[in-house]
């Protein structure tokens, strides 16, 4: 195993070899990588601004060319730094361009609970993963516009139900304190930042532990959840339910009839 | 109950030809005759018994990758606005669920099968197919890379085989059984393919995809499936692979088969730029083999997006286009792979694989084995089948189209000789009436008595492409659904399973394999009934030979 950080953390113990690079440089060692994995000419000076050997480098790329089967696995320390989304397709590409020698995949390490599972729904309901806008009917998406994080630092919510997450506790200051100051409704089975402000709370069944229902793995492979305890409180199923059944007795704002979009704007 | 009447019904199981009949229909069935209710004045119109896709990627894992993969053609897509009736939704390349139901059921189609599910994701498939409305679906699952099953194969243990089969089934809770380039893609898993039917799959020691290829077809005809081994051959895309599918037709000695998207294997040439099509040569033989339907797996010019569980041939693909790649590998499996591709008339390859798509179309003489399908979306998107229609049956249209490719093109293909035009009664068999008879599903694609009241209506109109797009009216098990180009219901569908009989001791012979080899517990992995949106069992049938 290969660990590639800027700091020694504690999987270094579990990795045969510890590569550590310069803060911000992993676009820099990816493109490195590349070109090597291509056997193409590198500059020396743009090597040593990764804080990392030519030797070191090649050695790596070597490994990576004989073995059998490779994965590379990547989290926030490489998507949520500088390059962003340009670092992991930087990444994606160089593990494509690999299995011109062998077979190597590469897999995003997801965050706690079933984030994969929301990502996977909304996918086929939607076509998109998450920052998603309904506001003209049909989903639209565009990351940094329509993220959650981004509509309530512009204060551009005016309510908000949340379930499965504790932004209360992760989110930049103005976020949180634009929740605080809107309508927010919490499903959570226990208190937490988040329930603390939000003007509702209902307790709800742990998911996995007192109600049923499905996570999704990292690999997308969808896992039952069987409850080992009963809840006096209902499951998150119920409550959304019993929440969009009164919505329905609502007099009816929605068009009759249907409409398409062909073009979209 | 409703009765629609004054139509020219196309019903080819009973052999109406564009006869003036009144089809009634009550409780979700079709009936001698109806007492009240509602009635369509048909008359003017034509009416067809609803669509059947027998070959789609609709839901589950890799059609979901290719939604996560295109997003640029999400943007330019039709988009669905929600209404009081439908959900919204995207169209496009990869349509999202609910999208896939509106698209199907606007063009009349009324049932869908899913060909291709891993039994690790299963759970995943079935609750994507609840997503998508109106339509009747099945799904195929894939077996002929699967590792437990490939071990048993090679050592001939058949009758253990048989029952793992018939559990998977059951616990994929599928319709069908679909083998994809057997060996190939468990090769795959170690950067190799499988490509000659009589060599040895890499990593065993006697094993050959033409083992792999009769042993299952056998077993499912044991089982008593109603549709037969769902087979996706070997060496898929590559020039000269007609030796390989002819060689794999054989192989099967008789037996059952559904070939599926057989354009992509009826190419000769020995590289890419002498790739010509063999088409006629493809006909001629599968004319003769009367234990094989297939369906053509056509191709359009335009965008796409292709998704197989082929995974070396997508990365072969990935390095002919140098656009984007993904791939997922299932475990012990299968696997898949993802690339968005643009079929361009002026480039050599799409122009053959345009023409063999038509050519095999027209020169396969019974239409009752060969169906309209595109594999969505890897040759077009299914909501292109109106364009294909209107090839089929108009030759001077056909003609034009051919001008557009280029003069070497034009050599290695045989369309610009090709005379024949489909009629309608055999539109209506080879997207409807064969297609479920293929399926084994005997109360589909027919207007007889006892038929699933799925019904389209078209009005009749020059322009072949608008007619069989835009239905007048589309009924679904009874219900009108789509009515002057309005989505007026959304039902939702049913789902055919089949339950092959199996004994219980597989069980004890799978659980400690699995435990050992597979990363979740044996008791989560079959798909629970309760995951399955009004589930229907089929009964198996008796295939003697
Ligand atoms: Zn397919």
């Amino acid at each position: 195993m290969v660990l590639v950080d800027i700091r020694e953390t504690k999987s270094v113990k579990a990795s045969d070899i510890f590569l550590q690079i310069r803060p911000g440089k992993d676009f820099e060692v990816i493109t490195i990588l590349r070109a090597l994995v291509k056997e193409q000419p590198v500059d020396e000076s743009q090597v040593q601004e990764t804080g990392l050997t030519l030797e070191q480098l090649q050695d790596f790329v070597d490994r990576m060319k004989k073995a059998k089967f490779g994965v590379f696995f990547f989290g926030m320390g490489l998507s949520m730094t500088r390059g962003k989304h340009m670092n992991s397709a930087a990444l994606l590409t160089l593990a494509a361009e690999l299995n011109a020698f062998t077979k190597f995949v590469a897999m995003p390490m997801r965050g706690h609970g079933n984030v994969t599972g929301a990502d996977v729904i909304m996918r086929w309901q939607t076509g998109y993963p998450f920052a998603i806008q309904f506001g003209r009917g049909y989903p639209r998406y565009n990351p940094g516009e329509f993220s959650t994080v981004d509509l309530l630092v512009r204060g551009d919510v005016d309510a908000a139900l949340i379930l499965g997450a504790d932004p209360g506790a992760t989110m930049p200051q103005p976020a949180i304190d634009h929740l605080a100051r809107i309508p927010t409704i919490c499903l959570d089975p226990k208190v937490t930042h988040t329930s603390r402000l939000s003007r509702v709370h209902i307790t709800t069944a742990a998911t996995g532990i007192s109600a049923p229902g499905t996570g999704y793995r990292m690999d997308e492979v969808p896992l039952p959840l069987r409850p080992a305890l009963k809840s006096p409180y209902p499951t998150d199923e119920q409550v959304v339910r019993r929440i969009h059944e009164a919505v329905l007795k609502k007099p009816d704002w929605l068009q009759q009839g249907n409409r398409m979009a062909l073009n979209q704007v | 109950m409703l009765r629609i009447t004054g139509g020219k019904v196309y019903d080819p199981l009973h052999g109406i030809d564009g006869q003036i009949r009144d089809i009634c229909i009550h409780d979700g069935k079709v009936v001698d005759s109806v007492d009240g209710g509602r009635t369509i004045d048909a008359s003017g119109m034509v009416v067809f018994p609803g669509g059947v896709d027998v070959h789609t990627h609709v839901a589950g894992g890799s059609i979901n990758f290719a939604r996560a993969m295109t997003p640029e053609d999400h943007r330019r897509t039709v988009a669905f606005i929600r209404s009081q009736t439908t959900r919204s939704g995207l169209g496009g390349m990869a349509p999202t669920t609910f999208a896939t139901g509106y698209l199907y059921a606007g063009m009349g189609w009324t049932t869908v099968n899913e060909a291709a599910v891993p039994i690790l994701s299963a759970k995943h498939t079935h609750e994507e197919l609840r997503d998508v409305p109106i339509v009747d679906k099945s799904c195929c699952v894939l077996m002929a890379n699967n590792e437990i099953l490939l071990d048993l194969l090679e050592q001939g243990e058949m009758e253990r085989a048989r029952h793992l089969v018939a559990w998977q089934i059951w616990a994929a809770k599928a319709y069908g059984v679909k083998a994809v380039n057997p060996g190939g893609v468990a090769a795959w898993k170690w950067g190799n393919d499988a490509k000659q039917m009589a060599e040895t799959v890499p990593g065993y020691t006697s094993l050959t995809p033409a083992k792999i290829v009769t042993g299952l077809a056998q077993i499912i005809d044991e089982l008593g499936l109603p549709h037969p081994i769902h087979l996706h051959c070997n060496n898929l895309g590559a020039p000269g692979n007609i030796s390989t599918t002819l060689e794999t037709m054989k192989s099967l000695d008789g037996r059952r088969a559904h070939m599926a998207h057989l354009q992509y294997h009826s190419y000769g040439g020995d590289d890419w730029s002498t790739m010509r099509s063999e088409a006629p040569a493809m006909a001629e033989y599968f004319n003769q083999q009367k234990n094989l339907t297939c369906d053509a797996g056509a191709v359009l010019f335009g965008d796409t997006v292709t998704i197989t569980a082929d995974g070396p041939w997508q990365h072969l693909l990935y390095k002919l286009t140098g656009r984007k790649w993904g791939n997922l590998d299932v475990e012990n499996e299968t696997g898949c792979g993802i690339v968005p591709y643009t079929y361009r008339p002026s480039n050599l390859v799409n122009a053959v694989q345009w023409a063999v798509g038509l050519e095999l179309l027209l020169l396969i003489d019974d239409p009752w084995r060969i169906f309209l399908t595109t594999d969505h979306p890897n040759g077009a998107c299914f909501w292109r089948y109106p364009e294909i229609i209107q090839l089929l049956m108009c030759r001077d249209f056909r003609q034009e189209c051919v001008t557009q490719l280029s003069e070497k093109a034009r050599e290695r293909v045989h369309l610009p000789d090709i005379d024949r035009e489909y009629s309608r009664f055999e539109i209506a068999i080879i997207t409807s009436a064969g297609p479920a008879k293929a399926l084994g599903m005997p109360n589909k694609g027919h207007l007889g008595a006892g038929a699933d009241a799925d019904v389209v209506v078209y009005d009749e109109d020059e322009d072949i492409a608008r007619m069989f797009g835009h239905p007048r009216y589309v009924i679904k098990g009874g219900e009108i659904v789509i009515e002057e180009g309005d989505i007026r219901a959304t039902p939702e569908g049913r789902e055919f399973l089949v339950q092959p009989s199996f004994d219980r001791e597989i069980e004890d012979f799978l659980r400690p394999l699995f435990e050992e080899t597979y990363t979740m517990s044996f008791e989560n992995y079959p798909v629970e009934m309760h995951r399955i949106e009004r589930p229907e069992i089929s009964e198996c049938i008796d295939v003697s030979t």
